[in-house]
C-alpha cells in the first residue's frame, strides 16, 4: 500500500493495533516516533472520493469514531481533518514519511499536546427567534412606531417606499440588538471555559430559529457545571434556544 | 444543561469539525488536489448549495458551456452595416447622450465607413449614434474632466450642420479624428478648423433672466436637501454666479435646484469631509446665507473650490465695507441730530 490515512496523533511510544475499525473496515494501528504516535490505516495514495452523500457521511462518521476511540485510549489527541493521506515518494516508504512528519513537527505537536491535553471541545450554538425579536422591537422603538403610523396615511406607491425604509431601520436595530446580546452572552460564557473560538454562524431553514452565535469552547474533559448553568439560563430566555454538543476531540484548537 | 452527542442534530456540528478543522501538516507528501482535499469539497458543496459549488469550481463545466454558447451566439449577430459598405476603422468608444431626463455615456464600437460614422452596441445589436460624414461641419478634441476622476481625457466634439454638438470618447480619439478627417477629405469635404463649442451657456440660457450676466461657472457637486424619505444626497450639476444670483443647475432634472440672491451670502468656509462611501476626504465648501430670516447652509464640492471660496469672500467682505459705511453714515446723522 502506497499511503497512510492519518486520523490523529496521540501520546505513546509503542506500536498498538486498534483493529478493523477504520474507514471501509481497514485495520487501524499506531506508528510511533519517540513518545508520539500517529494513528493510521494503510490505503492507496488516493483521496477518498464519492458523489454519494450518504457514503461520504459514513466515512466522516467513521473518521470521527476512530479519533474518539484513540482519544479514549490514549488520553490526548491531536485530531486531523478528513482525508489527510501521507504517501511514499521515490525511495522513502509511506511509513518512513509518516515518521519524518512526526520528527519534523515534533516540537510543535508536543506544544499543542500541552495546550489541549486532557481537554475537550464543546460546541455552543445560540439561536434566536428573529420574528419574535422583530415584533418586540417594533413595539419598543419610537421611530419605527412613528413610521408605521405615517405609512397608513400615504398613497400606495409612497407607502411601499416607507416600508422599504422601515425594513432598513428594523434590520439595523436587529443587528444592534444581536450585537448587544452577543457581547452579553460572550461575557457570561468566557469565564466558564479555558479557551473560546468564535465560529461563523450558519444559515438555518426556520426563521424562528436563527443562529446568531456559534462558539467552540475548550474545557476539561468532564465538562463544566458553570457553562451548563449559564447556557441553561440563556436557553430559558424568551425567544432564545441553545444547542450544546460535545465532548469532541479538540478539532478547533489544534 | 448537559452537552449532547450522537443525536441527529449534532451531525452537522460534527461534519463541520471533521471537514473544516483539525490539524493540518504542510508537507509535500500529503495527497491533495490543489491544496483542497476534494472529498471534503464534494460533501461541503452538497450541504452548502450553489454558491459554494461555484466557488470550488464544481459547476465549472456548466459555466464554460454557458459562456461558449453565449460567445457563439454573440458573434452570429450582424451589425447593421449596409451590404458592401466598407469599414475604414473600428474602435471601442462611447457617446454622451443628453437626450431625455438622464444624461449618460453610452458605450459601443465606432464604425467609420465610406459614408458615415456609427456607434454600434454589439450585444444589443443597436445603433447608438450615427451621422453621415457630409453632415459634419467640424471636429475638435478637448480635454474634459470626469466628475469623479481627477484625470482629464481627450474627448472628440463633432459640430454637425445645424449646430448640433455631439460629444464622443474613444480608445484613441486622435486616431478617430484623423480617420474621419481623412475620409472627409477623400469625399471632397473640408471640416472646419477648431469650431466653437458652447458648453455651459446652453443650459444657463434656460434660466437666465434678461440682462443677467454670468460672472463665474463650473461643474459642482451640491448636497441636496432631504426630499421625502430620501436623505441628503450629493448630486452633480453646475454652479453659476451671475451678477444677481448664485444658482446651481441640476442636470438630472434640468432645473435650478438652488438659488439665492447674491446679497444673501453671509459666509464661506472650506473643510475636508467624507461625501459618501466612495468619495472620501474631499474638500467641501459650505456657504452660509440668510434665507427666510434664518441662517442656512449650502454645501458644494468639486474642483477649484479655492477659487469659489475666494470669490465668495470677496463678495462678502466687499459688501461688509459697504454695510459698515452705511452704519457710519447713520451714526453720523444721529450725532448731528443729538448735537
Amino acid at each position: 500500500m502506497k499511503g497512510r490515512y492519518l486520523y490523529c496523533i496521540v501520546k505513546g511510544n509503542k506500536s498498538v493495533n486498534l483493529g478493523r475499525i477504520g474507514i471501509e473496515g481497514n485495520n487501524v494501528y499506531t506508528v510511533p516516533y519517540k513518545d508520539l504516535s500517529a494513528v493510521v490505516h494503510d490505503c492507496p495514495a488516493e483521496l477518498y472520493q464519492s458523489a454519494n452523500e450518504e457514503i461520504l457521511k459514513g466515512w466522516v462518521s467513521t473518521h470521527q469514531k476512530v479519533v474518539d476511540i484513540a482519544w479514549e485510549r490514549f488520553g490526548t489527541v491531536l485530531p486531523f481533518g478528513f482525508d489527510t493521506i501521507i504517501m511514499g515518494d521515490g525511495l522513502t516508504s509511506p511509513e518512513e514519511n509518516m515518521k519524518n512528519c512526526l520528527k519534523q513537527d515534533y516540537d510543535s505537536f508536543k506544544r499543542k499536546m500541552e495546550i489541549v491535553g486532557n481537554k475537550a471541545e464543546y460546541g455552543v450554538q445560540i439561536f434566536w427567534n428573529s420574528e419574535l425579536m422583530a415584533q418586540k422591537l417594533t413595539e419598543e422603538s419610537v421611530e419605527i412606531k412613528k413610521l408605521n403610523e405615517e405609512i397608513k396615511s400615504k398613497p400606495r406607491g409612497l407607502a411601499y417606499m416607507y416600508r422599504q425604509k422601515l425594513e432598513g431601520i428594523l434590520k439595523k436595530e436587529m443587528e444592534n440588538k444581536a450585537d448587544r446580546y452577543f457581547k452579553e452572552f460572550y461575557k457570561k460564557i468566557k469565564p466558564c471555559v479555558d479557551d473560546l473560538r468564535v465560529e461563523k454562524t450558519k444559515k438555518t431553514e426556520d426563521k424562528d430559529k436563527q443562529m446568531f452565535m456559534n462558539l467552540s469552547c475548550l474545557l476539561t474533559k468532564d465538562g463544566s457545571r458553570e457553562l451548563g448553568d449559564e447556557l441553561e439560563k440563556i436557553d430559558a430566555m424568551e425567544g432564545f434556544s441553545v444547542r450544546y454538543t460535545g465532548p469532541w476531540p479538540p478539532y478547533s484548537f489544534v | 444543561m448537559e452537552p449532547q452527542r450522537n443525536t441527529n442534530a449534532t451531525l452537522v456540528d460534527l461534519l463541520d469539525r471533521v471537514l473544516d478543522k483539525g490539524l493540518i501538516i504542510h508537507a509535500d507528501v500529503i495527497v491533495s488536489v490543489a491544496g483542497i482535499p476534494l472529498i471534503g469539497v464534494n460533501l461541503r458543496a452538497a450541504l452548502a448549495g450553489m454558491e459554494t459549488m461555484l466557488k470550488y469550481g464544481i459547476m465549472q463545466s456548466w459555466d464554460e458551456r454557458t459562456r461558449a454558447w453565449e460567445r457563439e451566439h454573440r458573434s452570429k449577430k450582424k451589425s447593421s452595416l449596409a451590404q458592401g459598405e466598407k469599414i475604414i476603422l473600428k474602435m471601442l468608444g462611447s457617446y454622451y447622450s443628453d437626450k431625455g431626463i438622464y444624461t449618460t455615456w453610452r458605450y459601443g464600437r465606432f464604425f467609420l465607413t465610406g459614408e458615415r460614422l456609427l456607434l454600434y452596441h454589439e450585444d444589443f445589436g443597436a445603433v447608438l449614434f450615427e451621422t453621415p460624414l457630409v453632415k459634419i461641419r467640424g471636429l475638435v478634441i478637448r480635454d474634459e474632466k470626469y466628475f469623479t476622476e481627477k484625470k482629464e481625457r481627450g474627448e472628440l466634439y463633432l459640430v454637425l450642420k445645424g449646430n448640433k454638438i455631439v460629444r464622443l470618447s474613444a480608445l484613441d480619439v486622435a486616431q478617430l479624428k484623423e480617420a474621419i478627417e481623412k475620409r472627409m477629405n477623400e469625399l471632397g469635404l473640408v471640416p472646419e478648423e477648431d469650431p466653437a463649442i458652447p458648453v455651459f451657456e446652453e443650459s444657463a440660457a434656460k434660466f437666465l433672466t434678461a440682462g443677467e450676466e454670468i460672472v463665474c461657472s463650473g461643474k459642482m457637486w451640491y448636497l441636496m436637501d432631504t426630499e421625502g424619505i430620501i436623505d441628503n444626497t450629493w448630486r452633480p450639476g453646475y454652479l453659476y454666479l451671475t451678477d444677481k444670483r448664485l444658482c446651481w443647475w441640476y442636470d438630472f432634472e434640468q432645473k435650478v435646484a438652488f438659488e439665492i440672491p447674491v446679497g444673501e451670502l453671509v459666509a464661506s468656509a472650506m473643510e475636508i469631509r467624507n461625501l459618501s462611501g466612495v468619495l472620501k476626504q474631499k474638500k467641501v465648501l459650505d456657504i452660509i446665507y440668510a434665507g427666510n430670516g434664518t441662517r442656512r447652509v449650502a454645501s458644494f464640492s468639486g474642483d477649484s473650490l479655492e477659487e469659489w471660496d475666494q470669490i465668495f469672500r470677496r463678495i462678502i467682505t466687499g459688501r461688509g465695507a459697504e454695510v459698515r459705511g452705511q452704519r457710519a453714515e447713520v451714526g453720523g446723522q444721529l450725532s448731528v441730530v443729538s448735537g
